[in-house]
């Protein structure tokens, strides 16, 4: 198979289809975060009141950490796999543009975990008592906002290649960098239970997905190089 | 000819040398500056007509917020030109740079909530300049501890200076943010350079201060960036000499 | 001294800051200084050992 004549679009898509394509062997994998965001949702009204109308008022909280907390878990897996066996290796030796790879990745990793999540979001939402007109506009901010999680989170896994049992700092560089998301992503989620026009912070977790797109995959194709090296 | 001096500057003997010579001029500079400073500060200014005497702490938290930001950028640049041009002093100036950063970010962090609590009847406020500057704190703990994990001093170097340039898109969203959004922190008042809105006796303790902080940091750099050098050129020939005394 | 002490009513948000800012500069030179003697320290130990050797 000839790799010469192949774009680094095409071998972007390949990458996608592949890693799409492993994870859905591994569904227990994939099921990890979903269920972890599930059981945190549930562990808010069981620690502060059964009370739907106190629920409703935290809801937006709770809905993003517990979010960022699903995506960080989720992040383990983004590139263990294909830094043991090599693949990764491969990647990096392949002259194909590393950027373009590891974008695909993230995109693959965003197909599988955060896209379900956004997708989960609004039964978590319903749990904490929010009404049913602000589902749509929970859909839209966890769906764009965890866009930008998986590519900040994948500079952050990015970095720590190298490090054994790299869960703790994983967080500690992922969750400041996110922080904004959780911002602006609770602030959109807050206007929408309450009715009022959400556009705004929405626009800005666009923003902030673009910026990632356009920046994370740079970061992390700099930083595997190195921990490869 | 020229750039016999920019060479000069990558070779550690010479920094370690260069070091250990400026070091007593840079650290008793600062001493002065910064005893004047608080005395100006402390003693010779008078009382704010709004703030009274609670303004004084703007004489410690305006330097450090500044170092968290300066030593930040210190950092994010040695680390970009140690990526870039493979010199090895500037990675040591890096990471001698995080742990000074760190603490005075912690120390504008805290000065800035007691000097924020008569003003804003709160201890913590989650606006964007605080949040901000919080988030700096945690890109310097992450910064040390990415540098800890990785056993390999070269690889520890170039994955950490990664992170630091990812991380400086911070510095100008702290600097700005009080621009940009309705803040609770205060717009900038010394930076305005045409005209200052603080009158003289203030001014001057604070221009201080601000100086006097910066060279301390120039001397702390010195010091940890000597250690640096000795850990990393573990068995060159020239430590023999440097070590005798 | 009394007035200074006291700082206008502020004493308790004034001292604290300063006393922060001190304690942390002097951590600082004392970390510094530190890790330099411990480096300069390990660095004589090893060229010993290295002279030894040879």
């Amino acid at each position: 198979m000839s790799s010469t004549g192949t774009s680094a679009l095409e071998a972007a898509r390949l990458t996608l289809a592949r890693d799409i394509r492993l994870a859905l062997r591994k569904r227990g994998q994939l099921i990890q975060p979903l269920a972890f965001f599930a059981i945190v949702t549930t562990l808010f009204p069981l620690g502060i009141s059964p009370e739907l109308s106190r629920l409703r008022d935290v809801a937006p909280g709770v809905l993003w950490v517990a979010a960022l907390l699903s995506s960080l878990l989720a992040l383990e897996f983004l590139f263990r796999d294909d830094a043991q066996d090599g693949t990764l290796e491969q990647h990096v030796l392949s002259g194909q543009s590393l950027t373009w790879l590891l974008f695909a990745k993230t995109v693959a990793h965003w197909l599988l975990t955060g896209l379900p999540l956004a997708v989960m979001a609004p039964l978590a939402g319903l749990s904490l008592g929010v009404p049913v007109a602000s589902l749509g506009g929970i859909v839209a901010s966890v769906a764009v906002g965890s866009v930008a999680l998986s590519l900040i989170g994948s500079i952050g896994a990015a970095l720590t290649l190298g490090v054994k049992r790299s869960g703790a700092l994983l967080s500690l560089l992922t969750l400041p960098l996110s922080m904004p998301v959780l911002i602006f992503g609770a602030r959109a989620t807050e206007l929408a239970i309450r009715g009022a026009g959400f556009a705004p912070p929405l626009y800005l977790l666009g923003a902030l997905a673009v910026l990632g797109i356009t920046l994370a995959p740079l970061a992390a194709a700099a930083a595997v190089r190195i921990s490869l090296e | 000819m020229t750039w016999t001096w920019f060479h000069r500057l990558g070779s550690p003997p010479y920094i370690y040398g260069l070091a250990a010579r400026l070091t007593p001029w840079f650290a008793w500079t600062a001493a002065a500056l910064i005893v004047g400073g608080l005395y100006g500060g402390l003693v010779l200014a008078p009382p704010d007509y709004q703030q009274g005497d609670d303004f004084r702490i703007m004489y410690v938290h305006v330097p450090t917020a500044w170092m968290s930001l300066m030593v930040y950028t210190t950092m994010a640049v040695s680390a970009a030109v140690g990526l870039i041009w493979r010199i090895k002093v500037s990675h040591a100036v890096a990471a001698s740079c995080a742990p000074i950063g760190a603490s005075f970010t912690f120390v504008a962090l805290v000065t800035g909530s007691l000097w924020g609590y008569r003003m804003w009847g709160t201890y913590w406020e989650w606006d964007p300049r605080l949040t901000s500057e919080l988030i700096l704190l945690f890109l310097y703990l992450g910064y040390m501890g990415l540098r800890s994990a990785i056993d390999d001093t070269q690889r520890a170097d170039r994955v950490s200076a990664v992170l630091a340039v990812v991380g400086v898109i911070n510095v100008p969203i702290i600097h700005f943010s009080v621009l940009w959004w309705n803040s609770l922190h205060q717009a900038p008042s010394v930076m305005q350079l045409a005209k200052p809105t603080m009158p003289a006796s203030m001014l001057i303790p604070l221009l201080m201060m601000f100086l006097g902080f910066t060279i301390m940091f120039g001397a702390l750099l010195l010091v940890r960036l000597r250690a640096e050098i000795l850990n990393r050129e573990r068995t060159a020939n020239w430590i023999r000499e440097a070590v005798a005394s | 001294m009394n007035e200074f002490l006291y700082m206008g009513g502020y004493a308790a948000y004034v001292w604290p800051s300063y006393g922060l800012t001190l304690v942390v500069i002097v951590l600082n030179i004392v970390w510094a200084r530190r890790l330099l003697a411990r480096s300069r320290e390990e660095a004589r130990r090893r060229l010993a050992m290295q002279g030894e050797e040879t």
